[in-house]
């Protein structure tokens, strides 16, 4: 136990010596991965923190029925009665335009503005929510409302977020799909540093299996180098996103204060972090793995 | 012990070079293996050390059949045998000190006792001043002993050694000769092959005469 240790902190000096023996390779070795990996962590920060403001937005089907401004109690009774009888209408809501005002004024910065008006600039409103069905449908509602008496507009502004939550799961997929891509191609270049490395050191492991190295004593100091190459790499990787994220924060909640609304790209999560870390570390082994066992096979070896 | 039974060895090129060879090394003997260039004495050294596997027959050493070991079972035998390559196979980027520490390291000795034997090892062929030095800077006579202190350094109940005088002078061939004749007196089984015919009669032990990858002759010798 205590020799097999020993030969564990043997190779994993042997690679950090090696690492370090060569600087400048190393660290561009290093880096080279860990650019490649920071884009897609800041891809991930960017499709959580739209999914979050996506979440945020109210994206149930529902449309808003926007009443003439000279609507009386009747044609208020009259189309609340309509909407309430429609088979889609899950439920119904009426916004009167006092209330509307109030919460016009207390949701946006146009308070002081608002404050100026000598009357209520809004008209009644119904909110329904509707019950899921297909666009068609919502469709032929939104139309059959808009021709109701005393209705003046009827908005379904459901669509746009719709679209949105949409387009943040596609982009999600698309980083997956590039995720799944980058693995493979950190898998290559681990195994051609490793296989290199293997190769400058032919003397050294066919001597040592002449007198008595066994594949896996072989292959242990590659594996270390590999892990520890990838594990740095995506520790830089992290600490490069984060350092994006924050240089382009600044300037984005500039520009999106602006329009009264704060949008921030999310620091990669610490979690996320330390997954991207240690399966680099993982794909650093798993590629010295490939790329020694291709090399002993080249070599032949004793036995 | 080492037992060859009906030994035949063919390499992958179909050149046969060793034919149904058998003899037997008893613990603690000493063989000399003697015969011209390309007569199979490498092949039959490499057979004893695990370095190769016979294609038919049986090798057993220290009661292991050698056929029957896997990769690993194998190497690890290696590390108890010690072996004397023809070309020293040193590394010429490491001190003297470094090479013969690797047979230690692989072990997974310690540090301290690898350096303790590592010393104690290139004392026994007078390269203990030359510990830090580096190979290049060696004689071949020097290099040699270098090797066959990296061979020693293990403590290897059995010691192979291939031409281990070849390159030397007749004065440093015969103090390699009186190492090997050292290693057997306590105990330690030795096989080499030579071809230094003037040298041979003084070793003792065993002769396996080889010629066309027979052996000739299992004579014993003075």
């Amino acid at each position: 136990m205590r020799a097999t240790l020993r030969r564990h902190r043997l190779a994993f000096a042997d690679a950090a010596r090696r690492l370090g023996a060569q600087p400048v390779a190393s660290l561009l070795a290093v880096l080279v991965i860990a650019i490649a990996v920071a884009l897609p962590l800041l891809g991930a920060g960017l499709v959580s923190s739209a999914a979050a403001a996506a979440g945020g937005l109210d994206t149930d089907p529902h449309v808003n029925v926007f009443l003439a401004m000279d609507a009386k109690d009747d044609d208020v009774k009259r189309i609340e009665a309509a909407l309430r009888g429609h088979p889609l209408a899950a439920s119904v809501r009426f916004v009167p335009r006092a209330k509307a005002l109030e919460e016009l004024k207390a949701t946006s910065h146009l308070g002081e503005l608002l404050a100026t008006l000598e009357r209520n600039p809004l008209p009644h409103a119904f909110t329904v929510r509707l019950k899921a069905g297909d666009g068609a449908k919502l469709a032929e509602t939104r139309a059959a409302w808009q021709k109701l008496p005393a209705v003046e507009q009827v908005s379904a502004d459901f669509e746009w977020a719709e679209k949105l939550s949409r387009l943040t799961g596609f982009a999600g997929r698309v980083l997956a799909g590039g995720v799944a891509l980058l693995a493979a191609a950190i898998l290559f270049i681990v195994g051609h540093l490793v296989g290199l490395q293997v190769v400058t050191r032919r003397d050294e492991i066919e001597v040592s299996q002449l007198i008595g190295a066994t594949a896996a004593d072989v292959r242990r100091p590659f594996l270390y180098h590999g892990a520890i190459q990838g594990l740095l790499a995506g520790l830089a990787a992290g600490a490069i996103a984060a350092g994006i994220t924050y240089w382009l924060n600044g300037e984005l909640s500039a520009l999106t204060s602006s329009y009264a609304y704060e949008f921030k790209i999310s620091f990669p999560d610490p979690a996320l972090l330390a997954l991207t870390a240690a399966g680099l570390a993982a794909l650093g082994l798993a590629g010295a793995w490939l790329a020694v066992a291709r090399e002993l096979r080249r070599f032949g070896g004793p036995g | 012990m080492i037992q060859f039974s009906a030994v035949a060895k063919r390499y992958p090129g179909g050149h046969e070079a060793l034919k149904d060879v058998s003899f037997t090394l008893a613990t603690g003997g000493l063989a000399v293996v003697t015969g011209p260039s390309g007569a199979g004495k490498s092949t039959l050294l490499k057979l004893a050390a695990g370095i190769e596997r016979a294609t038919r027959g049986s090798v057993v050493v220290n009661g292991q059949n050698l056929s029957s070991l896997g990769e690993t079972p194998l190497a690890v035998l290696r590390r108890h045998v010690g072996f004397v390559f023809q070309d020293h196979k040193l590394l010429f980027d490491r001190s003297a000190g470094e090479n013969v520490a690797l047979p230690l390291r692989i072990a997974g000795a310690g540090e301290a006792e690898t350096w303790r034997r590592v010393r104690a090892a290139l004392d026994k062929v007078g390269l203990l001043a030359k510990e830090r030095a580096m190979p290049i800077t060696l004689s071949g006579g020097e290099q040699q002993r270098l090797c066959i202190a990296r061979a020693i350094v293990n403590r290897p109940s059995l010691l192979v050694a291939d031409e281990p005088t070849g390159n030397l002078d007749a004065e440093s061939g015969r103090a390699i000769l009186e190492l090997f004749l050292s290693f057997r007196a306590v105990g330690v089984t030795v096989l080499l092959s030579t071809h230094d015919e003037a040298n041979v009669a003084r070793l003792g032990g065993q002769r396996l005469a080889i010629r066309d990858g027979r052996v000739e002759t299992g004579e014993a010798l003075a």
